[in-house]
């Protein structure tokens, strides 16, 4: 088996936020993506996908651990090392209205990555990439001439899907790319992205809140809390067989579309609030929620491993 | 009620119709002029600088005057005067107790001399077309009158004809000096613009984009020079290039940039944590890519607004140079230093003072107007 197209291995973020205090925004998180594969990553608003994601992507400087992309360290390598790299990963953004530039025809947006890599010399030689990608997702020749604000959400975030893949990355970050648009939306922008990974063979690290979307697209989940990914495993075993008690909760508070069910269904959720990531608390993250906390979740914090193949966990409850 | 099969047919689909933006579709020069020539004050705005940069150009082809023409005969002569008629011609008396002659259509032609004074009486005798009228400067009201009709009354006001606006107090044409000080300020103006807009946007734009150390250099630099303060750079300025408007464009151009960088640092360092600054970092472009194509156009809309308040307060500075005499070289004239000149007259000559100071408030409302209109005209979220 090829090597995987990107392997994170303890990948810690920190933010300084002043002299003392430190957002410990991502702790001690790995992971692997094969080729051409999916990783789904659920958890709470707040709990670090995304600036897990900014991290792998080098918007921010990693605080420890490592990155390695198509087997390259690229954890400390400077911007301009990593320029010619940054063609095997591109990015899309949750934000379809925030993420495109106002004063960009999306032509010029879409020209933007080829004339960056020096793919093209001129944006009229682009037109011979762009038009191609443009029809890809959907839309038409006749789009490229326009503003990013004459579009609706859904063909902003498809001219967004467009940018990113037009220089044939192997791997994808999709930053929640579907939360911001509506239902009928979404479906139409994941089918694009799986068409899409089904004719080229790419990776995605997927980043969502919605736990349904996440297993329509996923091969492998990871579920985050708190800057922690407390169990990664395959997409139906975690539907099918939660393990860690957060997971648990998070299933448990899918809205059931039939009522008789959802009546049945025993309606314990999460209770209260994510703690504060500057202060974590101490041993393991989540007892301050934890149904069944005992004393040794305070003391110890419990790390990764693996309790059936292919499924990891942190949790002392399986130790 | 009955239902029609043929009525809920589906109609044909094709996914060219279904994507189809029905918006008109505009270059983005066209579109900014769309939206600013919908805005009346914008119009007439740039329709107001176009007249001013006309009139300061080509205007001094028509006058037969210089700034510089100086007639000690005619000084102090308003635009619209108060005529006496003294049986065979028109007279005018100035301020300073000198009759002026004219003709019926007011053309001056010439200043009369006293014939004699008598002193005692408070009277002068002036010899007018061989007939003698006397003045009596001894009350507040000066008083015309003739040896045979008693007091003359004014017969009523007449608009100067040699000089359309009047002249100064050395009796130079008002309305030539204004042509060359409308031009000495736009050219400030234009100087200001250019020096905002390329080490300013550039400055700024570099040390919020940078941010951090560079970020806290750069700026401590942009302190120091704007606590010193210009007048200062003028006249160390002055030392080596010598009087005159080049020292004092010299002296902006050094350091009138400062609060345009300060008010681009502030808007890079804000968008530059915006997505599409992310997105353009993620797919590889080059900071200079970044900075000239995503930060600065979307910085725009206050660049320009900074502007436009820079420009009439460039235009000010001037005339503050000008007042306090380090400024243009005497015969030059500036609307600064006509206001300036106007101060020792002002209570018998306000039109000296009044008509400069009148440009210099249309040209700044013109320019704010065009800011305005260019700020609205910019912002492609405000389309309709």
């Amino acid at each position: 088996m090829s090597k995987p197209i990107l392997e994170v291995e303890h990948l810690t973020q920190h933010f300084k936020i002043n002299r003392k205090e430190v957002v410990h925004a991502v702790d001690d998180v790995s992971f692997t993506i094969a080729r051409g594969q999916t990783l789904g990553l659920v958890g709470e608003s707040g709990c670090g996908k995304s600036s897990c994601a900014r991290s792998i992507i080098r918007i921010y400087d990693p605080t420890g651990g490592k990155i390695l992309l198509d087997g390259e360290d690229i954890t400390h390598m400077s911007q301009k090392e990593l320029q010619p790299r940054r063609k095997k990963m591109q990015m899309i953004f949750q934000d379809p209205y925030a993420s495109l530039n106002a004063r960009m025809t999306v032509r010029d947006i879409i020209a933007e990555p080829l004339l960056a890599h020096h793919i093209v010399k001129s944006k009229e030689e682009a037109n011979d990439y762009v038009y191609p990608i443009l029809e890809r997702v959907g839309l038409t020749r006749e789009h490229a001439g326009r503003y990013a604000h004459e579009f609706s959400g859904g063909q902003r975030q498809r001219v967004g899907i467009a940018r990113a893949l037009v220089l044939q990355p192997e791997l994808v970050i999709c930053d929640e790319p579907i939360s911001a648009l509506d239902v009928s939306i979404q479906a139409q922008v994941v089918n694009l992205l799986r068409d899409y990974q089904e004719e080229k063979g790419l990776a995605y690290l997927f980043i969502a809140h919605d736990l349904s979307m996440v297993r329509y697209v996923s091969d492998m989940v990871g579920v985050m809390y708190l800057g922690q990914l407390v169990e990664l495993c395959g997409a139906e075993e975690i539907y099918s067989h939660p393990l860690h008690p957060y997971t648990q909760g998070l299933l448990a508070s899918i809205p059931v579309a039939n009522p008789k069910l959802a009546r049945e269904k025993q309606t314990s959720g999460i209770e209260g609030d994510l703690p504060s990531p500057v202060n974590p608390p101490s041993g393991c993250r989540f007892r301050t929620r934890c149904p069944y906390a005992k004393a040794v979740c305070a003391e110890v914090a419990p790390c990764m491993h693996e309790v059936a193949p292919g499924h990891s966990l942190a949790c002392h409850l399986y130790d | 009620m009955s239902v029609q099969a043929d009525k809920w047919a589906p109609l044909e689909q094709s996914s060219e119709s279904r994507e189809k933006i029905w918006s008109k579709n505009r270059t983005f020069a066209g579109d900014v002029w769309f939206r600013f020539r919908r805005k009346p004050t914008a119009i007439a705005g740039l329709v107001m600088i176009v007249l001013f940069l006309l009139f300061s150009l080509v205007g001094p082809m028509f006058t037969p005057y210089s700034y510089s023409d100086q007639n000690l005969a005619m000084v102090n002569i308003p635009p619209l005067m108060k005529v006496y008629d003294v049986g065979s011609c028109q007279v005018y008396i100035t301020p300073s107790l000198k009759l002026i002659q004219m003709d019926a259509e007011g053309n001056l032609s010439r200043a009369l001399s006293p014939v004699r004074t008598e002193n005692g009486k408070s009277m002068m005798i002036f010899d007018c077309d061989g007939k003698e009228v006397a003045l009596y400067y001894g009350s507040s009201t000066y008083v015309i009158c003739d040896e045979t009709t008693g007091n003359i009354y004014p017969s009523g006001y007449r608009w100067c004809r040699d000089h359309v606006l009047g002249t100064d107090a050395l009796g130079r044409d008002i309305l030539a000096r204004l042509m060359y000080g409308t031009r000495v300020s736009l050219m400030v103006a234009f100087v200001s613009v250019l020096v905002n807009l390329v080490i300013g946007i550039l400055y700024g734009g570099v040390a919020g984009y940078l941010g951090g150390a560079v970020d806290a250099v750069m700026m401590r630099i942009v302190d120091i020079i704007s606590t010193i303060p210009l007048t200062l750079y003028v006249i160390l300025i002055m030392m080596i290039f010598g009087q005159g408007l080049q020292s004092i464009i010299i002296a902006l151009g050094c350091v009138y940039w400062v609060d345009m960088a300060r008010v681009v640092r502030g808007q890079v360092l804000g968008l530059k944590q915006q997505e599409f600054v992310l997105a353009a970092r993620t797919i590889g472009s080059s900071p200079r890519t970044i900075l000239m194509q995503h930060l600065i156009p979307n910085a725009m809309g206050s660049i320009l607004v900074t502007a436009t308040m820079l420009i009439p307060s460039a235009i000010f500075m001037e005339a503050f140079l000008g007042y306090l005499g380090i400024g243009l070289r005497p015969p030059l004239a500036s609307l600064g230093t006509m206001c300036n000149d106007a101060n020792a007259n002002l209570r018998t000559s306000p039109h000296e003072l009044l008509i400069p100071a009148l440009v210099i408030c249309l040209i700044m409302f013109a320019f704010n107007f065009v800011g305005d209109g260019m700020r609205d005209a910019l912002d492609p979220k405000l389309k309709k």
